[in-house]
Order: structure tokens, then C-alpha cells, then sequence
């Protein structure tokens, strides 16, 4: 595990240091790019703000996900077992999947107004269509002679469900969260900066680059990144002990 | 144990005739093997009686009702080609899976899977996972689920033709072991015709599709049989015999 650990610090450490010095070698202008020190500096005179604003972001985007996770499996429970549902649904997956959120958020924003509901609806949104494919294809993996044995027995639908198809898509819906967490984060931290809602690293963010403050700027840049890493190691850590008989997660095969 | 009585028999997919006119009475508690040519039918007629499909027209009967009667009561036990265990799931898991089903309908009678798993010799492996086990070892575990729920009917297709010459020779002795004296019907699907006679009671032998009975011929041979059963001079004439049909069967 110290091990594993180490290649990717090593990695984390050499990008810092290149970035730190390229800033001060060519003396960058100040909120093109920041000096990690400066940014840090920052950062952790002003913890307690970026914290409160870091849980209110954390909330936004892990709710929305967990909240689009649920939908999804609710929906490909449906899905798979039914072509036409299916079919009918694909169309507006695949909208909500190619049309730009950015393009109609303010929108929405305007709609729900302010506080966290513009930005867990955005979130579970727009994270909903990969998860429903996700949740599609796993379920329908299922080897056709597992279902002949539930059936076999007489199995309920749900039973199933349960038994059979909601582990089989366990390893697809694990791979989809992963590549959702960062878009989850983005939504929330666009959103945040968008309703004046006062709230959430994006708020920030936002008021930040408004008013040229570069050292805010980039100590939000920062506590969003610490949010995503924390995220996706949680993540990898659940993947881990939830699929450990996966054969992607063996340590023979990595 | 049940007793398995097939009239007129017929199935097709669309128009393609796949069992014709088959029909058939099976006594409770004997061993049954059907071989036929590959595509002939075979998997097809087994699963008409384990009522996971229906037939076109004809009757079957398990035990005087309809196979999915048979089915809703978890009266057959289903021993696939390939043992489909669950990845996510212990062999001890794996082996109570058909328990752990539809639990309104199981006999009060079931057998413990552990006892059985234990007495086919995975006591060691219980927990387990099913990536850790040879091909020979995950279709015991197949084995010990069906058996597992003491039903009066096995519905067995090909379950040994995965596995290597040697392993399926153990897995033959030890099939033998396990329905000897518990007195359940089996329906076995094969290829291979000394697998059959070594297990059965009766052979049947199906013509190329659309399956018909060509040969039924009974096994006498003594019981409980023996890892030398194939040295006997009766097991090479009944083999024998049974490959005449089966070529008889193939020539148009
Ligand atoms: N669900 C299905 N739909 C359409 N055709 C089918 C279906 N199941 C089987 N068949 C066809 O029925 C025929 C008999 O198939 P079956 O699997 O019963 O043969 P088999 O005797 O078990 O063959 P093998 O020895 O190779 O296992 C084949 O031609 C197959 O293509
Ligand atoms: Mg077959």
C-alpha cells in the first residue's frame, strides 16, 4: 500500500515544483497563473471559509451524484427489461448527454432560484444518462444461463434484480461514477458561482475572478482539486472492498 | 422422486422442427441419459421438462402436473453446462444460492449444503470465491447447489463437457456416490457414451433434428458402481451397442 502510495506522490510533487518554479522563472502575471505557495498561503489563512464553502460543495456534487445513481439503477432496472421503454428513453438520454449544460444552466438557476436545489437538480441531471447506460448494459450482462437457473426456481422479478443484476452491473456503475465525479464537481462549482446563493467553493470562485483576486482565485482552484482527489480515493476505496471479487480489482491483474 | 411421462411430444422454433413426436415414460428414481447428435435436440427436450420452456403440442408430466408446477414447488434441480456461479458470491454462498430463492417454496426437508459440500470434498473452500476454483471444483459446487435442494428431479445438460478427461472420470465416481441411494430421478444430457452408460440406468438415443427416440436401452449393470466399472465386459458391450445406434441414428 506505502508502495502504491509513493509513484503518484512522487508524480503530485515534480508537477508542484515545475509549476512553482516555471511561475517565478518567467515571472508570470499574477492571475494567469499563481504560484502553488502563494495560493496555499492563502488558503490556509482563510481554512475555515474554504472549509464551510468545501462542505457545501460536497454536498452539492456527492448528493447529485448519489441521487442520479439511484435514478439510474431505478430506471435501468426498467429499462433492461423492456426494448421499447428503452428505446423511447435513449433519445433523451442522449440529449441531456450532448447538449452542453453550460448552455442552459442559467436557466435553470432562474427557475429553482437560489440555494442548493439548482445545483443538485444540474448535478443529477446531467450524471443521470451515463449512469442509466451503465446500468443498462450491467444488468443485461447477465449470463442467460444464471437467469435459466433463477428461473428455474421460480425466482421473482425482483429477487433477480437483487440476486443477479444489480451485482453485474456493480463494476460498469463503479467505472461510471469515477468519470462522473468530475463533471458532478464542475456543475456544482458552476452553479455555486452562478445563483449569488453566497455558498459553496464556486461562489468563491466566482466573486473572485469578478473582483481580479488572484490568491482567492486560486486557493478555490485548489480546495475544489483536494475535493475531487478525496472523492475519487473514497471512491477507489469502496470500488476495492464492494468488488473485491471483480477480476479488475485483483492485485494479480494490476 | 419423480417420475417424468412425455406424450407426443413436439417443439419448433418458428420453422425450425426441433423435437418430433417424442414420448417417453421415466420411473421414479432412475438415471436417464440422452444422446444424439450435437444440435439435435437434446438441451431442448430437458429444458421442456424442467418447464423453462413450453412445448408446440404433446404433454409432459412431472409427477402427474405440468413441469411449471413442478417448477413454482422447486422440485427440479438444474445442473447447467457451465456451473454459472456468482462471482460476488463464497462458494458456501454460492452452494445455498437456489435456498436462498423463492424461500416460500423450499422443501422442509433441504439438504444442508455445507454437509454436502464437505462431502464432496470442498470443506477447505467454502469461503471461497469462484475464481479460485478449478473448472472440476466450481461444478461440484453447481452440484451441491442442486442437490442441495433435495429435489426429486436433476435436470443435468452436459454438465461435464467443460471438463479435462481425468476430472470428469472423478466427477462420474463421484455423481454416481451422490445419487446412489437418495433415490432421485435424473435426466442427463451427453456426448459421451461411456459417461453415459457409467451413470445410467437407461440410455436414450435421439436421432439428428428433429429429435426422436432411435434407441432405449437399459443399463444392467450393478450398483453402487465402481471406479472399474469400465473394465467390465457388459460396460464395453453396452457401450458398444450404444454407439451402433447412435451411427444407425446418423446415417440418413
Ligand atoms: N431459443 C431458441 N430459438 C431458436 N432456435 C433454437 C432455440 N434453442 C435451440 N434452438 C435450435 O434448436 C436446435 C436444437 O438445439 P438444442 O440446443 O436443443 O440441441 P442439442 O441437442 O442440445 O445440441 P448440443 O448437443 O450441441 O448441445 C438447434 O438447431 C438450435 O439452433
Ligand atoms: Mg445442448
Amino acid at each position: 500500500m506505502t508502495r502504491r502510495a509513493f509513484a503518484p506522490l512522487v508524480g503530485i510533487v515534480v508537477f508542484v515544483a515545475v509549476w512553482e518554479g516555471f511561475v517565478r522563472a518567467f515571472n508570470v502575471r499574477p492571475f494567469i497563473l499563481r504560484a502553488p505557495s502563494s495560493a496555499v498561503n492563502y488558503l490556509w489563512k482563510f481554512r475555515s471559509d474554504y472549509l464551510d464553502a468545501a462542505w457545501v460543495t460536497v454536498q452539492h456534487s456527492m448528493l447529485g451524484l448519489l441521487f442520479a445513481l439511484l435514478l439510474a439503477v431505478a430506471f435501468g432496472a426498467v429499462l433492461a427489461s423492456n426494448r421499447f421503454l428503452e428505446r423511447a428513453a435513449q433519445p433523451i438520454l442522449l440529449l441531456i448527454q450532448v447538449v452542453p449544460w453550460i448552455a442552459y444552466v442559467s436557466s435553470v438557476v432562474v427557475w429553482l432560484g437560489l440555494g442548493s436545489a439548482p445545483a443538485l437538480f444540474m448535478v443529477t441531471l446531467v450524471c443521470l444518462p451515463a449512469f442509466v447506460f451503465a446500468s443498462v448494459d450491467g444488468m443485461r450482462s447477465v449470463e442467460p444461463a444464471t437467469l435459466e437457473l433463477m428461473s428455474s426456481v421460480d425466482a421473482s422479478r425482483l429477487e433477480v434484480l437483487t440476486r443477479v443484476r444489480l451485482p453485474s452491473a456493480a463494476p460498469l456503475l463503479f467505472t461510471t461514477a469515477r468519470f462522473n465525479v468530475g463533471l458532478a464537481l464542475a456543475i456544482a462549482y458552476y452553479v455555486e458561482g452562478a445563483n449569488f446563493s453566497n455558498e459553496g467553493i464556486g461562489n468563491i470562485g466566482r466573486s473572485a475572478a469578478a473582483n481580479n483576486q488572484a490568491d482567492r482565485l486560486w486557493a478555490s482552484v485548489f480546495s475544489i482539486a483536494v475535493v475531487g482527489v478525496v472523492a475519487l480515493l473514497l471512491l477507489s476505496l469502496l470500488e476495492r472492498t464492494v468488488l473485491h471479487w471483480h477480476a479488475a480489482q485483483r492485485t494479480e491483474n494490476r | 422422486m419423480s417420475n417424468v411421462a412425455l406424450h407426443g411430444l413436439n417443439k419448433s422454433f418458428g420453422d425450425l422442427e426441433v423435437l418430433d413426436n417424442v414420448s417417453l415414460e421415466i420411473e421414479s428414481g432412475s438415471f436417464v441419459s440422452f444422446i444424439g447428435p450435437s444440435g439435435c435436440g437434446k438441451t431442448t427436450l430437458v429444458r421442456v421438462v424442467a418447464g423453462l420452456e413450453a412445448a408446440s403440442s404433446g404433454t409432459v408430466l412431472v409427477d402427474g402436473s405440468p413441469p411449471a408446477v413442478a417448477r413454482s414447488h422447486k422440485r427440479v434441480g438444474l445442473v447447467p453446462q457451465q456451473p454459472g456461479l456468482l462471482p460476488w458470491r463464497t462458494v458456501r454462498a454460492n452452494a445455498h444460492l437456489l435456498l436462498d430463492i423463492n424461500r416460500a417454496a423450499n422443501p422442509p426437508d433441504a439438504a444442508n449444503p455445507n454437509t454436502l459440500l464437505r462431502e464432496v470434498g470442498l470443506g477447505d473452500f467454502m469461503e471461497s470465491y469462484p475464481h479460485e476454483l478449478s473448472g472440476g471444483m466450481q461444478q461440484r459446487v453447481a452440484l451441491v447447489r442442486a442437490l442441495s435442494l433435495h429435489s426429486p428431479l436433476l435436470v443435468m445438460d452436459e454438465p461435464f463437457a467443460a471438463l479435462d478427461e481425468i476430472t470428469r472420470s472423478e466427477m462420474r465416481l463421484l455423481l454416481n456416490q451422490l445419487v446412489e441411494g437418495r433415490g432421485v430421478t435424473v435426466l442427463f444430457v451427453t456426448h459421451n457414451i461411456s459417461e453415459a452408460v457409467a451413470l445410467s440406468d437407461r440410455v436414450i438415443v435421439c436421432s439428428p433434428r428433429p429429435a426422436r427416440v432411435v434407441a432405449d436401452f437399459n443399463v444392467d449393470l450393478p450398483r453402487p458402481r465402481a471406479r472399474d466399472i469400465e473394465d467390465d465386459s457388459r460396460f464395453v458391450e453396452l457401450c458398444a451397442e450404444a454407439r451402433h445406434a447412435l451411427h444407425g441414428a446418423m446415417r440418413p
